[in-house]
């Protein structure tokens, strides 16, 4: 057990969180590169940055965003506030990291992290729950719109009850084992999902601009690749 | 030219053919993937469209019918899979690994039908937290649906008489009764308002050169009497050019190739006439087309004016004398979406109607979050669709009227008008006038005479027909 236990927070996370940082690098890059294209081939250089930024900063913070189904809306925005905050700021992580890389950051009250971890838990199930049973996201789910907040919430279930014996059915490394499998799978899993708007999010607001900066003779071009540029109409 | 109805609206015979569809779709994609700027959109859609549902709260359509073809991200998906499937890696390799989804004639209709149910408004990409702009699938879908003939005919036909045809605008108007009809109009404003106003032709060196929807010099004389009564007050240099005198631009709705044409034709006008700015009608798209002036003439093209950002600036700066009386009957404003979910015009009508109206009221949502009057994305100029757009996609907005309790609906779009009338007509909304802004600005403005004795003070002048 104690061999998976540290191949699994070894050099499976390792390989998992760098696999995770270039798939969103790799993103990031291409999108960049292709915006700045987009850009450069844009008729009309003129973007209403201002627009965009604000667009962009509603949905980043989306207070404002919230009075559309606004209990889905609230369920999603604390289940974000957990997913993001918790690996983060748990002292147990923070100690890992300054263990393994000697480096560390300010940690979270044990108590509050615990809150948040049961809030993300409540809310993967809540989400998937909702999901369901409203008619409209329901025929547009696939697979991994259910599917993904619950893989999500198992490695703050199973971290929660490694943190609270008194609430373990199970012994302890089992479940160790699968917190840490789980988190690693999930690493692998951003880049290749929906989960990579945690990079391409703020610039969805900009390349959806972009795309309506049409270049200057593209129409034109069109038709020449097609063969229709003296076609009637 | 043969027409079936295959699909909702007519298209012509070519557009009916398996002719190898679905190869030739791909191809067509291919090439504006390839020439445009929609890659990056695309691919980011692709990636994180979330299926949260959202924006099937903000659609009226869906809201009516309920119909899960009609939630605006499952409409983009039709669209999104053949971008996953055909023009990303992992699409090419899942499909060699296990087949798969294949574009076929019947995709092609689906999608045939499902975009022209969606009007392009845009209200669904304000509600949609991963920022997917469904007007922009749509839009993309159109045009490439339009490279293989799957164009509803009323569109086609007027791009074809714009840009092919002898008139060289959309409503087939000659010149020789453009001109009648200027004439007419002057005699209106004569015996109404005793006031005398020329319509200039060809003038040389205009500041503006004007560019109306053209069809409002068939259905709109009382807005093209305010425009001009407009420039006549503030003194302003300005003319209609006979080369070109139509601003409508319907491959907006279908097509960047012929929009792009359009607005080169439109650039290609104001430089023969040595104008210096585009004057733009109370029209939704020709205004938002007019806005891709610097993308198709680039940095030298003319400036773009819009003719209610300009009332509104002569209104502010004191120089449309109005008379003391305000408009008495409670009026309402419908945000036509080409004009205002950008947020580039949506005050400048509100302060000219509170400045001469006494009851001016406010419908819910409006401004950036307003409902489409049902009729956008060129599906007015569809007829054989009125019932699906005044029944459940207008529904939303005759709901709205109703609720205002208005005598008066103002909306500076030629297409936005004529889909109100008819909703007004099929929804128990008979008693609610649909006019333009610069009709009711023509009521109130001083010309400092004093109106003829019997004259129709409120305006509305008969209907004229060139072709009478």
């Amino acid at each position: 057990m104690d061999v998976w236990l540290q191949w699994a927070k070894g050099p499976l996370f390792w390989t998992a969180l760098i696999f995770m940082l270039v798939g969103l690098l790799r993103h990031l890059g291409l999108t960049l590169w292709e915006t700045a294209r987009a850009y450069r081939r844009a008729g009309d250089k003129n973007v209403p940055t201002g627009q965009v930024l604000r667009s962009t900063a509603r949905w980043i913070f989306p207070f404002d965003g919230l009075r559309n189904r606004w209990f889905y809306s609230f369920t999603t925005f604390v289940f974000h506030v957990g997913v993001i905050l918790v690996p983060l700021f748990l002292a147990g992580h923070i100690k890992l990291w300054q263990t393994a890389l000697g480096i560390s950051w300010p940690a979270f009250p044990n108590a509050l992290a615990t809150t948040l971890t049961i809030i993300v838990v409540a809310a993967s199930i809540m989400l998937v729950l909702q999901r369901a049973l409203a008619k409209d996201s329901r025929i547009l789910s696939r697979f991994q719109d259910y599917a993904l907040p619950l893989f999500i919430a198992v490695p703050f279930l199973s971290g929660f009850l490694v943190m609270h014996p008194a609430w373990n059915p199970f012994a302890r490394d089992p479940v160790l084992l699968v917190h840490v499998l789980s988190a690693d799978l999930l690493l692998f899993l951003v880049p290749l999902t929906k989960l990579s708007h945690m990079t391409l999010l703020p610039f969805t607001q900009l390349v959806s601009q972009l795309a309506w900066h049409f270049p200057h003779d593209a129409g034109r071009r069109v038709g020449v690749t097609l063969g229709k540029e003296s076609e009637p109409i | 030219m043969a027409t079936a109805q295959k699909y909702s609206y007519n298209v012509e015979a070519k557009g009916l053919e398996s002719n190898d569809k679905p190869r030739r779709f791909l191809q067509a994609f291919a090439a504006i993937l390839q020439h445009g700027n929609y890659a990056v959109a695309m691919d980011t859609f692709a990636r994180l469209s979330a299926k949260c549902g959202r924006c099937a709260a903000s659609c009226q359509l869906y809201e009516a019918t309920g119909a899960p073809e009609d939630i605006p991200c499952h409409r983009s998906e039709l669209l999104l899979k053949i971008y996953r499937r055909y023009f990303t890696q992992s699409g090419l390799l899942k499909a060699r690994l296990w087949g798969g989804f294949r574009l076929t004639d019947a995709y092609i209709d689906e999608m045939a039908e499902a975009y022209y149910r969606c009007t392009a408004c845009r209200r669904c990409k304000v509600n949609c937290p991963v920022g997917i702009d469904h007007g922009l699938v749509t839009h993309l879908a159109r045009w490439t649906l339009a490279e293989i003939d799957v164009i509803p005919r009323a569109l086609l036909v007027s791009v074809r008489e714009q840009l092919e045809g002898d008139t060289k605008n959309t409503s087939a108007i000659p010149v020789p009764a453009l001109k009648d009809t200027c004439e007419f109009l002057e005699e209106e404003l004569q015996d109404i308002y005793n006031v005398t106003i020329k319509y200039p032709f060809d003038v040389e060196g205009a500041e503006y050169v004007f560019f109306p929807a053209v069809s409002d010099y068939l259905m709109e004389a009382d807005t093209l009497m305010g425009n001009a009564a407009v420039m006549h007050v503030t003194d302003a240099s300005w003319t209609i050019g006979t080369g070109n005198y139509d601003g409508i631009n319907y491959g907006l709705f279908y097509s960047d190739r012929m929009m792009e044409r359009i607005v080169n034709n439109v650039i290609a006008e104001v430089r023969r006439l040595k104008g210096q700015k585009i004057l733009i009608g109370e029209c939704g798209h020709a205004t938002r087309s007019a806005w891709y002036v610097p993308a198709f003439g680039g940095p030298d093209a003319p400036p773009v004016v819009n003719c209610l950002e300009y009332a509104h600036e002569m209104l502010e700066a004191g120089k449309i004398p109005l008379k003391p009386e305000l408009i008495p009957e409670r009026v309402t404003y419908h945000d036509p979406c080409n004009i205002a979910r950008s947020g580039r015009i949506v005050e400048q009508p509100r302060e000219i109607l509170k400045a001469i109206c006494a009851d001016y009221v406010e419908m819910s949502p409006n401004r950036t979050d307003n409902y489409c009057c049902g009729g956008g994305g060129g599906t007015v100029s569809i007829d054989e669709i009125r019932e699906f757009r005044t029944g459940p996609l207008g529904k939303r907005k005759a709901e709205q009227i109703r609720d205002t309790g208005a005598q008066i609906v103002i909306s500076p779009c030629a297409n936005c008008k004529k889909q109100l009338r008819e909703l007004c007509q099929d929804n128990d909304l008979e008693d609610v006038e649909v006019l333009g802004l610069h009709d009711l600005l023509l009521r109130v403005i001083d010309f400092g005479v004093p109106a003829p004795v019997g004259a129709n003070a409120q305006g509305q002048s008969e209907a004229w027909d060139w072709r009478g």
